[in-house]
């Protein structure tokens, strides 16, 4: 007997081939058909009428790191139907790692990622130092699966003690690093992080910054071995430096036969020829035969901030600027003073012209109904102007308050669409369990779906699919995973192609010890399955399943 | 023609990590232009080293100026 029969889907099978009508059998945590009529009956029966039945979403560029060890659901990205997540980005990962080295990186991640100090302390039981046990203190609690990388900081940590943030390593060094990474690959890693923009908790350059370039040569010499994959953070901000990081990449993957890619890149009215400049370079090199892929997020950016820092969002009104740099006891002085407060307001509203404020969001406050809500909304409430309810919800919470410029850059589908459809552009990049208390990284599947399938039409639904699940695991190597075809791990995401999209950011306390992150939750998305169990039901929510496996083993 | 590279526009953009950045344009005297992205502190040094109080204010400023920001 089967275990689950998904009938009367639309089934998109990550291929980007046209979706059809038909059932989908599951067994043993593999599929077991795909398309027909199944008549048998199943253990679980799900009707998919009217649905889309797809692989289970991959995403590429998570900080997961900690969260696993105490949500091995990775909770909310599981339901919006991510089924694999690529963790260790960006030169961090808390494998290999001598436990003299905890601290240090902990602050790293606190720096770099803005994790709460309590996601690593108390949560969880340091019990590893190898990547092996690493993966072995994973194994049984993740209910999605894993493809972690190894981080290039910690491995020089390893090699170099307190010198790996001082100094080119020797060659002996090289050559531990290159044996450490070997058992970090032999072990399940899918590949290698490393990072030439990140700085540590002290503002110093991050360890994999002090590397030299015949060090990167020799590991990447390493992933030549398993034909394993490189993972960069470029200088993203700067064009130039971006397109020398494509030709280096390139070098790489040409001299060792591995794949690389760079996240972020983003684009901004700022720097309108950022994207253009750097993907044109990397057609050049895909056209040579090297693999260098782009990573490009699909959600806008928000630019957040409040009255207790000067914001360069202020940098346009001048006097709100100067006041805002001032001392905090000044500054809330003159924002009580009548006088001044009349100023700021005439500012930012020339002429009784509300426009510049009204838009702006509540992102975080003591009063939950504010979140959420439009300085607008809120101003007309107490018969008062945007900017004056900025400035008296800032006095009432001792300018705890937070907004948000929801937009503010990446934000026309007009250009982004064709960026993402792009078949030498790798979706990804959500950052997802990073940056938490700054905005939320889910849902971006769900974004990619409503707002470049369904209202731009930059992409079919199958391409979509296929951008996020096939794609994804040809280009990390994952076994049996990204396509809906028999054999294949049971990967499967049921969703409304309709509806899905991702749900509005709200914050929530639901970090270790009640601390506070932004969250999205799914839209459209029915059932989720891992290896053939249901992980997660719009109706029957998170179940207690947790049959996440190492995806670089395939299932 | 400019007798040195000068700064041609700043205009505020968001981060990678939600903070807002300012992009700062810089003009050539072969016409050709570039852009450097400064987090808020840097700004901040930009502003002070070229005595203006807005983004618009930096336009004109010798490019060099720029440097002191970036130092950390």
């Amino acid at each position: 007997m089967l275990d689950i029969v998904i009938r009367n889907g639309r089934i998109v099978d990550g291929t980007g081939l046209p979706a059809f009508q038909g059932d989908l059998g599951i067994a043993g945590g593999r599929l077991r058909q795909v398309g027909g009529k199944l008549a048998a009956p199943a253990r679980h029966e799900i009707d998919a009428r009217g649905r889309a039945v797809a692989p289970g979403f991959i995403d590429p560029h998570t900080h997961f790191d900690a969260q696993l060890l105490w949500d091995g659901q990775a909770r909310p990205a599981l339901e919006h139907g991510v089924t694999t997540v690529v963790h260790g980005n960006c030169s961090l990962s808390l494998a290999p790692l001598k436990a003299e080295h905890r601290a240090k990186l902990v602050g790293m991640f606190q720096q770099i990622e803005e994790m709460p100090d309590a996601a690593f302390r108390g949560a969880f039981e340091w019990t590893w130092e190898s990547f092996a046990d690493y993966l072995a203190a994973l194994q049984g609690r993740v209910a999605l699966n894993v493809a972690p990388l190894a981080g290039h900081t910690p491995i020089r940590m390893w090699a170099m003690g307190a010198d790996a943030q001082k100094r080119a390593a020797k060659p002996d060094e090289i050559r531990a690093m290159q044996d450490l990474l070997r058992a970090c690959l032999e072990a399940g890693a899918v590949g290698l992080s490393t990072s030439y923009v990140d700085m540590d908790e002290n503002l110093a350059p991050v360890p994999s910054r002090y590397a030299h370039r015949e060090e990167l040569d020799a590991l990447a010499s390493v992933l030549g071995e398993f034909g394993r994959m490189l993972q960069v953070v470029p200088e993203f901000y700067n064009t130039d430096v971006t397109v020398a990081r494509v030709d280096q990449l390139a070098e790489l993957s040409l001299a060792h036969g591995i794949p690389t890619t760079f996240s972020p890149l983003f684009d901004s009215a700022a720097i309108p020829d950022n994207v253009p400049r750097v993907l044109e370079r990397v057609a050049e090199q895909f056209a040579r035969g090297a693999r260098v892929w782009p990573q490009v997020q699909t959600r806008p950016i928000d630019i957040s901030f409040s009255l207790d820092m000067a914001s360069l969002y202020f940098i346009q009104l001048p006097m709100w600027y100067m006041i805002l740099r001032m001392p905090r006891e000044q500054r809330l002085a003159l924002m009580r003073n009548d006088g001044t407060r009349k100023g700021l307001i005439d500012a930012a509203e020339p002429g009784g012209d509300t426009a510049r404020f009204a838009r702006l969001r509540v992102r975080d406050s003591r009063d939950a109904s504010l979140v959420g809500r439009t300085l607008g909304e809120i101003a007309a409430e107490r018969g008062t102007t945007p900017a004056a309810a900025m400035l008296d919800l800032s006095l009432e919470e001792d300018l705890g308050v937070h907004f948000l410029a929801a937009s503010m850059g990446h934000e026309d589908p007009k250009r982004i669409g064709p960026i993402l459809a792009n078949d030498l552009v790798h979706v990804g990049a959500s950052d997802g369990g990073a940056h938490i208390q700054s905005f939320a990284t889910y849902g971006d599947t769900g974004y990619l779906f409503s707002e470049f399938v369904r209202a731009g039409h930059h992409l079919s639904l199958e391409h979509a699919v296929r951008k996020i699940t096939g794609d994804t695991a040809r280009i990390w190597g994952l076994p049996e995973r990204g396509l809906l075809q028999p054999g294949m791990a049971a990967d499967v995401v049921v969703f409304d192609p309709d509806t899905i999209a991702r749900g509005d950011e709200l914050p929530a306390r639901d970090m270790p010890e009640s601390g506070m992150r932004y969250v999205r939750s799914a839209r459209g998305v029915d059932t989720v399955i891992v290896n053939g169990e249901i992980v997660w039901s719009a109706a029957g929510g998170y179940t207690d399943a947790r049959p996440g496996v190492i995806a670089t083993a395939g299932a | 023609m400019v007798a040195e590279a000068v700064i041609d526009e700043a205009v505020v953009a968001p981060g990678h990590d939600g903070q807002a950045v300012l992009v700062v344009r810089v003009r050539h005297e072969n016409g050709a232009s570039d852009t450097v992205t400064l987090e808020a502190d840097q700004a901040r040094k930009l502003l002070e080293e070229c005595a203006a109080e807005t983004a618009e204010q930096l336009r004109g400023q010798p490019w060099r100026r720029l440097l002191t920001a970036l130092e950390r």
